[in-house]
């Protein structure tokens, strides 16, 4: 009798433990995939801050008139140079999507400058850092949506709490760029 | 954005389609088990011998098609790496950058076919070393945006490792072909041999020729109904990673409304491979079909 119980106490820790292993590695793995996926975004950051000397140089031949348009885009800039945390990084990298938006609008009417080889592959490299941060973002979102479900639900809370875990926080897109399609080319 | 709404519904699709496969590969497997039996039953009367010839067969095939198949499939189609000094070519290496990051997947390495039609393939044994390859007729016809749906289909094949799956069911569909054919050509030959053993059992042997002469007809259908979920599916996920299924739909219209000058060029059995089938006429729908239509592809899409 006492060798039955003994038995059956050793296959449910061992069970326990089997499920909790397979916790703790999801939520490892996960937390993991969201601090990967707020360095890419981080390095598009970057990027694109380094870009935006170049495209200055650039336009500023053609757009002496435009002195706003330039101003804003500077401006903007800065503001994702001296960004903490990751909100205020897409908060200052929304700003300077929309001042870069500008500023090609006016572009349009420059001939000169459209055809100029400089600039058109500074918006091509413009363009594919501000979409790379978009699905960086996507994929930061989706991925905190991930360990959110796992440790607000049965049982990963219980793992969660003894991991010491909380839930974190999506990255949020402000309400004026969440008209416009995400990806514009 | 899309909506919490549209967005339950395209992991949905997703999900359905999952299912779906699952349930064509466990027939396959149910085949494959039963072909081998017949075929020991036939040689042996004795189930059991079998598997000791048939699994060597089939790991054996398997194996094969599966350490062949990026180097072939990249000389067939006579595809080169994208050069990222034309404009055309450095937008396409842009726009998969952007879908690896979308998909969190390593970044594939980028070829280009010259062809006039507009298609695309992946392919590759795992995501780390996967390479998606478009025509340049693509690059020229299609816009960014349709570009971009149409990678991000590409993509989801590497996803949701259906290169894999395509080969290991082509190597299982191989694997039963030839055992089928081992049967057929060894009664041709030996017929004589087995007279004079009893009838008791002819009528499990007629079962058994049977199921041997039609066990490759139903492999190759049960491996094109995998392929044409798998398309569904390549579909659902990339409008997923897009949030924008409009960009693949509309890019499968304009594949519908081409009409391309020259022979597609490449081997016949990566065709379930390409987005759309580059043999075939698009719009017909048969149990034949790798792909399916393109018509129902994009209802599905803007159903999402």
């Amino acid at each position: 009798m006492l060798l039955w119980i003994g038995i059956i106490v050793i296959i449910l820790v061992v069970f326990f433990l089997l499920i909790y292993w397979g916790f703790y590695n999801k939520i490892i793995r996960t937390e993991n995939r969201i601090d990967n996926s707020w360095a890419q975004i981080d390095v598009q950051l970057r990027r694109r801050a380094d870009l935006i000397p170049n495209l200055m140089e650039a336009v500023k031949g053609y757009m002496k008139h435009e002195k706003e348009v330039l101003e804003n885009v500077t401006k903007a800039r800065s503001a994702l140079m001296k960004a903490k945390t990751p909100q205020e990084n897409i908060d200052a990298d929304n700003m300077l999507t929309g001042a870069l938006k500008s500023l090609f609008a006016v572009a349009e009417n420059y001939p000169d400058l459209k055809a100029n080889q400089n600039f058109l592959n500074l918006q091509d490299e413009l363009t594919n850092t501000e979409n790379k941060i978009a699905y960086s973002r996507q994929h930061y979102n989706d991925s905190v949506l991930v360990f959110n479900n796992t440790i607000e639900t049965f049982p990963g809370m219980w793992f969660a709490k003894r991991m010491g875990r909380k839930t974190r926080e999506m990255l949020q897109i402000p309400e004026a760029s969440r008209e416009i399609p995400k990806v514009k080319f | 954005m899309i909506n919490m709404e549209k967005k339950l519904l395209v992991e949905d699709h997703i999900r359905k389609n999952k299912r779906l496969t699952i349930v064509v590969c466990t027939m396959m497997a149910f085949l494959f088990t039963a072909v081998v039996l017949a075929f020991g039953y036939i040689f042996f009367r004795n189930i059991y011998i079998s598997l000791i010839f048939a699994i060597p067969i089939a790991i054996g095939y398997v194996f094969v098609t599966y350490s062949i198949s990026v180097k072939s499939v990249i000389a067939a189609a006579k595809a080169r790496p994208a050069n990222p000094n034309i404009r055309e070519e450095k937008l396409l290496i842009h726009r998969v950058e952007e879908m690896s990051i979308a998909a969190g997947l390593p970044m594939p390495k980028v070829y280009v076919q010259d062809s006039d039609n507009i298609n695309a393939f992946a392919t590759g044994k795992k995501p780390e070393e996967a390479i998606i390859c478009t025509t340049t007729g693509a690059l020229r016809k299609l816009n960014q945006e349709e570009l971009e749906g149409v990678i991000s289909h590409e993509m989801s094949h590497i996803k949701n490792y259906d290169i894999l799956i395509a080969t290991v069911t082509i190597g299982v569909v191989g694997a039963i072909s030839l055992i089928a054919e081992i049967v057929f050509w060894s009664m041709f030959w030996g017929g004589g041999r087995n007279r004079g053993r009893g009838e008791g059992n002819a009528i499990m042997m007629v079962i058994a020729i049977l199921l041997i002469i039609l066990a490759p007809i139903f492999a190759r259908l049960t491996y094109l109904a995998i392929s044409r979920r798998r398309e569904y599916l390549a579909d659902s996920t990339g409008a997923y990673l897009t949030r924008n299924p409009e960009g693949l739909a509309k890019a499968l219209e304009k594949i519908k409304a081409d009409h391309p000058r020259g022979k597609p060029k490449g081997s016949k059995t990566v065709a379930p491979l390409y987005i759309s089938n580059p043999f075939k006429s698009t719009s017909a729908s048969s149990i034949w079909s790798t792909h399916p239509p393109l018509d129902e592809r994009v209802r599905r899409l803007r159903s999402m």
